[in-house]
């Protein structure tokens, strides 16, 4: 009692003001720290629940997943919350490419679902569509500890949450091991380098390793993100202004990919999302990047290649070992005549219990969003699945180093470096390099230098 | 004529007035056409006038911006990355090519189908049919079609020993990508000529035909000379609303290509959705979509001249 009067008496301790300067320095000069204590916003006590509505009705729009269990069991944990809530809950699945435009149609008419799933920047994109849903995730990341960086890097626009973390779906390599064995090849490569060499042997037993560089929403973008990085290219400076693609980094990927191309690693600029999956079980290929849907469907539905199927993670480059997973978060929509309701069913979903009982029924295709959910025992269940798991870490988004904006968005879903790196596999991997970049760079720069 | 005044004078005012205008011709064409305006307005109009303002606006999705004038249109027509004027070439190569082809087959399938044959009606169905089925589930097929994996078309030309194994690479080679486009493009639209052609053909009277072989005329001549210049006004409005609609055709390259590979097969529809729906700016989006509006009134205004102009 004593000591405390006297410290009111002589206002700061000497280690209070060392304690608070050091932390004010810190902030000043590592301003990612805030980023991942969860800003100043953090979650505390005195963030309110929100309540659902006895009454209500809510629309959640999300892509159709390609383990349709999963779906099952999110639409089960809906619909039981709506029964014990009294609210009627609807879930709209549509094709992953169709849920952009379905996206891009509510926002510009002002209505439609209450709930829509943000895959990669859209929170970006449709900032103003997307309600402040801080409080939300303040409350989770007291419950679930810190988030994904790279989902929050997509859910926090100008330092407001505009989505909730939802899900990461790793994308790691799903090869054949008869067809590696017959090909003398021990075990998955760990380099890109190391995959080049093994392409021609796999070529020679007739089932290539292979992946698109068209305009696959998902797959061109996992593929041709990393290599980029892992030889030290990028698409602009970490300013997210300064176009940064006309670099020897830049060529030294797309010349890694040529030589690959040459040696017999098959790129198929008319492949969409489900056409590597489709060629994989089809026995056409043995080895594709993809997310865990191939195993899965291999283990539960089809039963043909599951004993000599296995998954490995991202090959490394010289410069590190990057991947570029998808990710999806759940934004509450301005127009949601009961987002409070929306919120609180977010919020349930998000429970752990719950979400690892969807974790479990994904079987390896999802894995969650926060620390919690880390070591998730559905990656113990198989070790096959254990690659899917560690690319969970090493995950970036597009236009990485650059923050996720609008214009990272727009380069990304205009293709540009899948596009810069097909051109250059043209015919057999002899495409024009230098065209290529150029174009590349002569497109980011419309996008980059454009006002607004 | 007492009784009459009285019955006249104890009819309203506005009642009279109201017999008078539907006893005038103009004022009630006039009349009858409000709810047709009406709808056209609402659902032409309004969206055609929102669409320019967009394209004169830095619009975002969601977000109506401020005015810039032309800066949409001098972004894109300044615009080095070379994808715009690509879309804007292979907009009128494939708009050309397919006009050609579907007339010429239009016409060929109108003539054929003309003839007295059985089963006329079934086929007259039959091959309407492309044009029925819905776009995208028709493309989805084309696709599954020209997958190098499971490509029929290839399995036939390999075992039918045209072409050496695994066969062409459909969609995966630009010229091949946009030959790819323009056969289904054909495939879906030479119905649509053909079905409008045989009914053109179906009122040209016999009797001309008759006289005409009387006078000793080959069924060339008779084609070029009588069946032609009777279906010039078909041919024109058929000719005029297919190139507009293939001009803006979006649904179909969208699935087919999108656009790959690298921009090959980039169309000025696909690149007015890219910048405007998944990259959120809407205003120029609408902009690049408008880029050929001049140039679709002047031909708009030229076949409406042709059809206007006496034979």
């Amino acid at each position: 009692m004593t000591e405390g009067k006297k410290k009111a008496k002589s206002g700061w301790s000497r280690r209070d003001f060392l304690r608070t300067a050091g932390v004010a320095a810190a902030t000043i000069a590592f301003p990612e720290i805030i980023i991942s204590c969860g800003g100043p916003s953090g979650g505390g006590p005195t963030a309110a629940v929100p309540k659902p509505r006895k009454g209500a009705s809510i629309r959640l729009l999300q892509w159709n997943s390609f383990v349709k269990q999963a779906d099952a069991e999110f639409k089960r944990q809906m619909v039981e919350w709506g029964d014990a809530n009294g609210v009627t809950v609807a879930f709209e699945g549509v094709s992953g490419d169709q849920l952009q435009p379905k996206t891009a149609a509510a926002v510009e008419s002002n209505s439609g679902p209450d709930i829509i799933q943000m895959q990669y920047g859209w929170p970006q994109l449709y900032t103003e569509a997307c309600l402040d849903v801080s409080n939300e995730v303040n409350l989770l990341i007291s419950k679930l500890g810190k988030p994904d960086p790279v989902n929050e890097a997509f859910c926090r626009v100008n330092g407001t949450w505009r989505a909730i973390p939802y899900t990461i779906v790793p994308n790691a390599w799903t090869y054949r091991t008869d067809y590696f064995q017959q090909a003398g090849v021990t075990s998955f490569p760990k380099t890109w380098d190391e995959l080049a060499a093994a392409a021609p042997k796999l070529k020679a037993t007739g089932k290539p390793i292979a992946q698109t560089d068209g305009h696959a929403y998902g797959d061109s973008l996992t593929m041709w993100n990393p290599v980029l990085w892992g030889f030290g290219g990028k698409e602009v400076n970490a300013d997210g202004k300064t176009v940064a693609i006309n670099s020897k980094e830049t060529r030294d990927a797309i010349k890694w990919a040529q030589g690959a191309v040459k040696n017999g690693f098959v790129v198929h600029p008319e492949w969409l999302d489900p056409d590597n999956n489709q060629a994989y079980h089809a026995d056409r290929i043995s080895g594709t990047l993809n997310g865990a849907s191939i195993y899965i469907r291999e283990k539960i539905e089809f039963h043909k290649y599951t004993d000599v199927t296995n998954n490995a993670p991202m090959p490394s480059g010289p410069k590190g070992t990057f991947a570029m997973n998808l990710i999806f978060n759940h934004a509450v929509m301005k127009w949601s005549p009961d987002a409070e309701t929306a919120k609180a069913l977010i919020l349930h979903l998000m429970e752990k219990d719950q979400y690892l009982k969807w974790t479990t029924v994904a079987s390896g295709y999802n894995a969650g969003p926060f620390n919690a959910f880390h070591g998730d025992p559905v990656f113990r269940s198989d070790p096959k699945l254990k690659a899917f798991e560690d690319v969970v870490a090493p995950g970036k988004w597009p236009g990485w180093p650059a923050m996720p904006s609008k214009k990272t968005a727009q380069a990304q879903t205009q293709y540009i470096v899948a596009d810069m790196f097909a051109k250059a596999l043209a015919n057999g991997g002899t495409g024009d390099m230098e065209a290529a970049v150029k174009e590349a760079e002569s497109r980011l720069k419309a996008i980059f230098e454009r006002p607004g | 004529m007492g009784t009459a005044t009285r019955r006249v004078d104890s009819v309203p005012v506005w009642y009279q007035r109201r017999v008078r205008i539907y006893d005038r011709e103009a004022p009630l064409g006039y009349l009858l056409l409000v709810p047709t305006l009406g709808i056209l307005g609402i659902f032409l109009l309004y969206p055609f006038l929102f669409g320019m303002w967009l394209s004169v606006t830095d619009s975002e999705l969601g977000t109506l911006g401020k005015f810039i004038g032309l800066g949409n249109y001098r972004f894109e027509f300044r615009n080095t990355d070379g994808v715009f004027y690509g879309a804007v070439a292979n907009t009128f190569l494939y708009t050309g090519v397919t006009t050609v082809f579907k007339l010429g087959l239009g016409l060929v399938m109108a003539l054929l189908l003309n003839q007295v044959f059985p089963y006329r009606r079934f086929v007259r169905a039959a091959l309407l049919l492309p044009y029925i089925i819905p776009t995208v589930l028709s493309y989805e097929a084309w696709r599954w079609m020209f997958d190098p994996t499971f490509s029929v078309m290839n399995w036939l030309l390999v075992h039918t020993h045209l072409v050496p194994y695994p066969g062409p690479d459909w969609l995966g080679v630009p010229a091949n990508a946009m030959a790819a486009l323009i056969i289904v493009n054909i495939w879906r639209g030479a119905p649509f000529y053909g079905i409008s052609f045989l009914a053109g053909m179906q009122v040209i009277p016999l009797d001309l035909y008759e006289a005409a072989r009387v006078d000793g005329a080959s069924r060339w001549q008779q084609f070029t000379s009588i069946t032609l210049p009777m279906l010039r006004p078909i041919l024109l409005v058929v000719l005029l609303l297919s190139t507009i609609l293939t001009f803006a055709d979006f649904q179909g390259p969208f699935v087919l290509t999108n656009g790959a590979p690298y921009n090959s097969t980039q169309l000025l529809a696909i690149w007015a959705y890219q910048w405007g729906i998944p990259g959120g700016a809407i205003g120029l989006g609408a902009a690049i979509s408008l880029v050929l509006f001049p140039l679709l009134t002047v031909v708009v205004a030229g076949v409406l001249f042709l059809l206007r102009r006496p034979e």
